[in-house]
């Protein structure tokens, strides 16, 4: 049975037997498949997290003509008040048109715990459809409802048929799952259900000639980084349709009409790619992200080899490869034995420490949020580049571990998640951001924006450097001594 | 509450949300969550988005230790998850002061916290617990509820008692974005005044001195809602009357406010009217050369006022019996019982310059947007060929209002949260000095393109 007639996706946990906790040399883990790290390793001394309603609120505050109803308490879905700069931005690159983005909470009470909030939820849809006149309504069901038995389905089901928006249920309760991104799969779980249907291909698009493929975007790519790959896949004759992040409601349906599916981050969207595959037979391509220069060429030429375009791809590829190296030319002194560490989501971590060896960095360190199957290809290429030794550390945030990292390894700068840079600003190390929705990341323009932009960093690291004189970090400085990984519970024993 | 089962983009998060903010404010403190992984990213993500980009402090964002709750704790209980991280987290974090803050699901599935902690606190471990799952309200309730566990179990109790020392709060850090400077204002004054101020987190505030707050003479909350539960404490178990006062923006709301300080300590009149004097006189001798460009430049101005009420207030007092600007509407969005409402719609009909603006209590700033676009638009009868609108136009509000502001043809300028659009440090807009910096910030906005 396809996991998509379930009501809710499972977890990644379960599904990819992800796991978050993890302190080895990159080579234990490369090649190794997932028996290195096991699901079941825990921290026996945690630091806070991030769950899934947070990446699942990227792309929900994103679609237009929608309206996010959070059903919980008060505080979840508050991080929109941050996501929502990149609402205004985006809104602003795409249509020109500066918009916030509409989001509501049925702020669970005491008396909702104790009675159920099922009426107040169905009153919420109705009051929301009435005043904002949305295409669709994402139904956000958080912890509380998830422990208190709310049958969140069974509400949508129950006024689907009293309102004219599209009601779209998303399962996002923290406890069930320390891998966020599981939060893709809520997504892609909703809007497969519920916005693609099996209607048969337009007259217009049966009649349409050349190749249109799915590109599939990650609410920390911003309309410059898209941009960069369509002209890229333009130059090779590809039409491009862009999903999920922006990507109207209404015309979700055309997912199913390409010739193609690409994902740009596999650790994103495996979960609707099989799905467009087995119900629609639109074959995809997961592989590579282009990020890093070596893999912008590798992640069009998958697809050129597709639609039978390789000569073409080759000659672009060489075209853009030779452009940037001159560009580059001037730039690269200001790396050269330069220390680099990265923290990010895996792929993207790993990624970005590829471009960073191909400017010309050592790489000293790598943190992932999380390990699955996918990075496996990235493991391999990067083992090949750098070697067995280097650090890695498996870990959902856990600054405590990065801090001891980063006092042993000294890098010159470090590249870390948003809010996640300040523990090596404190320590004085210059840094820079990976996921700013603002800023190009992809493709050859990316490799050139991100490597004019550490340019930068490095010619004036002061703020962090004055910053580290005067900032202490909270942890006790014996802690500095103690091996990095000193509190991850193996699920085979404890790694003292 | 709202009655229509939803609160539209909510100007605050939750009382767990409001906890962390206060814990992370406070002199080298420890927040400890026992939450599920998200609640502090939430948190972290909604003060940078908010809160004029001020995220964390000494250990705040997602450095602060968290148990992490999961279905295993959920089905099994939590409270061993806790005490394993609590007893690994002594080798690990450095801090003056640890508080141990509940979620949500920690409540509902009924850990008992104070089990794990007590026996930390009977050891001398500086460390405390509040509960403040996130169904119990807003952030101004978490903040209120992390300094009731304060005085119920961290403060010292005495019945010695310093007759010219004074604990001040009611200024909830990050939520009220321009915090750091609003207590340093309210402090400097209550200094003037000859007071020993205990502030709880600023730079001159420190756990020791919080522990001994319990010998001060009056506690000032600097707010009529906020922290109103904790005076009530610390008055039942410590033997500390209270004042509550409404954020005091401006001179003239500042006098006040000094008066009714004054009054409460039985101070001597003639200090209190000296301090009084020679901060207004400053006021005005700072205020003195924009006298040509104000008038000039035709600066005055009507307005919307959108705020949580402290603002709400303070603001609307400045601006009508203050600088002279005109007041239309005021819109309140805090979540306010019936008693709480009309208090604060009294104090906003006492105004010196007997102006009487529409006052709209709703968590909603599309409803408040509403009410002042129909206000302004009945405000525009025409007489022949012309037309009397009300412009020019200002908004005050949140950045949520720009788009309203845009409607009215106004100015607009981010001051209640969320505060998006502005970087804000050290600068406040409490007292004299708050008064001065608010003319600069609202001028400046309207001047830009000069």
């Amino acid at each position: 049975m396809s996991y998509f007639e379930l009501k809710e996706p499972p977890r990644r946990e379960d599904r990819l037997s992800a796991c978050i906790a993890h302190g080895a040399a990159l080579g234990e883990v490369a090649g190794r498949g997932l028996r290195c790290c096991q699901p079941g390793n825990e921290r026996s001394f945690t630091q806070n997290s991030i769950c899934l309603l947070l990446p699942a609120l990227g792309t929900m505050n994103s679609i237009p003509n929608s309206v996010v109803l959070l059903h919980g308490g008060l505080g979840c879905g508050s991080s929109s008040h941050c996501g929502n700069a990149a609402v205004r931005g985006g809104n602003n690159q795409r249509w020109g048109v500066v918009k916030d983005g509409r989001w509501l909470s049925t702020g669970l009470t005491e008396s909702d715990v104790i009675s159920g909030g099922e009426t107040k939820l169905a009153q919420a849809i109705i009051e929301a459809d009435r005043r904002y006149r949305p295409a669709v309504i994402f139904i956000v069901a958080s912890c509380v409802p998830g422990i208190i038995g709310d049958d969140v389905e069974s509400v949508v089901e129950q006024t689907q048929p009293e309102v004219v928006a599209k009601l779209l249920p998303v399962h996002c309760e923290g406890f069930k799952t320390k891998i966020w991104a599981t939060s893709y799969d809520a997504i892609y779980h909703s809007i497969g259900r519920n916005l693609l249907t099996d209607k048969k291909k337009s007259e217009e698009t049966q009649e349409k000639t050349g190749i249109t493929v799915n590109l599939m975007n990650v609410s920390s790519m911003g309309r410059v980084d898209e941009l960069e790959l369509e002209r890229l896949l333009n130059e090779l004759g590809i039409s491009v349709n862009v999903f999920p992040v922006f990507a109207d409601p209404d015309n979700m349906q055309r997912m199913t009409e390409a010739d193609l599916s690409i994902s740009t981050c596999p650790t994103h969207d495996d979960y609707i790619l099989s799905h467009l595959k087995e119900k629609y037979q639109v074959p995809y391509i997961i592989k590579h992200m282009p990020i890093g220069i070596d893999n912008t060429g590798k992640w069009l030429l998958d697809i050129a080899d597709f639609f039978g375009l390789t000569e073409q791809a080759r000659a672009l590829i060489a075209r853009e490869e030779a452009d940037l190296a001159a560009a580059l030319e001037p730039l690269k002194p200001m790396f050269k034995g330069k220390k680099a560490f990265t923290s990010a989501g895996e792929f993207r971590a790993l990624s970005t420490s590829i471009l960073l060896a191909e400017l010309g960095f050592e790489i000293v360190g790598i943190r992932a949020f999380h390990h699955d199957e996918f990075a496996e290809v990235e493991y391999e290429k990067l083992v090949k580049l750098v070697g067995k030794e280097l650090p890695l550390n498996i870990a959902n945030c856990q600054p405590f571990e990065e801090a001891n990292l980063l006092r042993k390894l000294k890098p010159d700068i470090f590249l870390g998640h948003m809010n996640g840079n300040s523990t090596a600003a404190k320590l004085g190390i210059s840094t820079h951001v990976i996921y700013n929705s603002g800023l190009h990341y992809i493709g050859y323009k990316g490799a050139y924006e991100l490597a004019r932009r550490l340019y930068r960093q490095l010619k004036n690291p002061r703020f962090n450097v004055n910053l580290s004189q005067y900032a202490a970090l909270p942890y006790q400085e014996s802690w500095y001594e103690q091996n990095p990984f000193k509190y991850i519970k193996m699920a085979g024993g404890d790694n003292q | 509450m709202s009655n229509r089962g939803f609160i539209e983009r909510p100007r605050y998060t939750c009382a767990l949300g409001g906890a962390i903010a206060t814990v992370s404010a406070l002199p080298k403190a420890v927040p400890i969550l026992h939450a599920p992984p998200g609640c502090a990213s939430n948190f972290t993500w909604t003060q940078a988005g908010g809160s004029g980009l001020q995220v964390g402090g000494y250990c705040g964002g997602l450095s602060m230790p968290g148990s992490n709750v999961q279905e295993r704790e959920v089905v099994f209980g939590g409270t061993e998850r806790l005490e394993e991280e609590i007893q690994n987290m002594f080798e690990v974090m450095q801090g003056d002061l640890y508080v141990v803050i509940t979620s949500c699901v920690t409540e509902v599935i009924g850990d008992d916290v104070g089990s794990v902690v007590r026996p930390l606190q009977e050891q001398g471990i500086p460390i405390f617990f509040a509960e403040t799952g996130g169904f119990r309200g807003n952030s101004y309730q978490g903040y209120d509820l992390v300094l009731q566990s304060l005085f119920k179990d961290f403060v010292k109790k005495t019945d010695k008692k310093q007759p010219r020392a004074v604990n001040v709060w009611g200024i909830t850090p990050f939520i009220d974005v321009f915090w750091r400077g609003n207590i340093a204002e309210v402090r400097r004054l209550l200094e003037k005044l000859g007071l020993t101020v205990n502030s709880f987190f600023t730079v001159d505030d420190s756990v020791d001195k919080i522990r001994e707050s319990g010998s001060a003479a009056l506690n000032i909350v600097v707010s009529e809602v906020f922290g109103q539960g904790a005076a009530q404490v610390a008055e039942e178990l410590h033997g500390i009357p209270y004042l509550s006062a409404t954020l005091p923006i401006g001179p003239a709301a500042t006098s006040t406010f000094l008066r009714q300080v004054g009054e409460a300590l039985n101070l001597d009149d003639a200090l209190v009217e000296e301090v009084i004097q020679y901060e207004t006189k400053r006021y005005y001798s700072v205020v003195e050369p924009l006298a040509d460009c104000f008038n000039d430049i035709d600066l005055q101005r009507y307005a919307v006022i959108v705020g949580d009420s402290n603002y709400a207030v303070g603001l609307t007092r400045f601006l009508a019996d203050d600088l002279g600007w005109l007041p239309e509407v005021v819109g309140i969005t805090d979540i306010l019982d019936e008693d709480q409402q009309d208090h604060i719609g009294s104090l906003l009909r006492q105004l010196g310059s007997g102006l009487s603006p529409e006052v709209v209590f709703h968590t909603d700033g599309s409803v408040i947007a509403d009410a002042a676009r129909t206000h302004w638009r009945k405000q525009q009868p025409v007489a022949g060929k012309y037309e009397n609108p009300l412009n020019p136009a200002f908004v005050i509000g949140s950045a949520l209002e720009r788009e309203l502001a845009k409607d009215l043809g106004a100015g607009h300028l981010s001051v209640s949260f969320p505060v998006a659009n502005r970087a804000v440090l050290g600068r406040g807009y409490a007292g004299y000095n708050g008064g001065l910096t608010l003319i600069e910030d609202l001028i400046s906005t309207i001047i830009i393109g000069r």
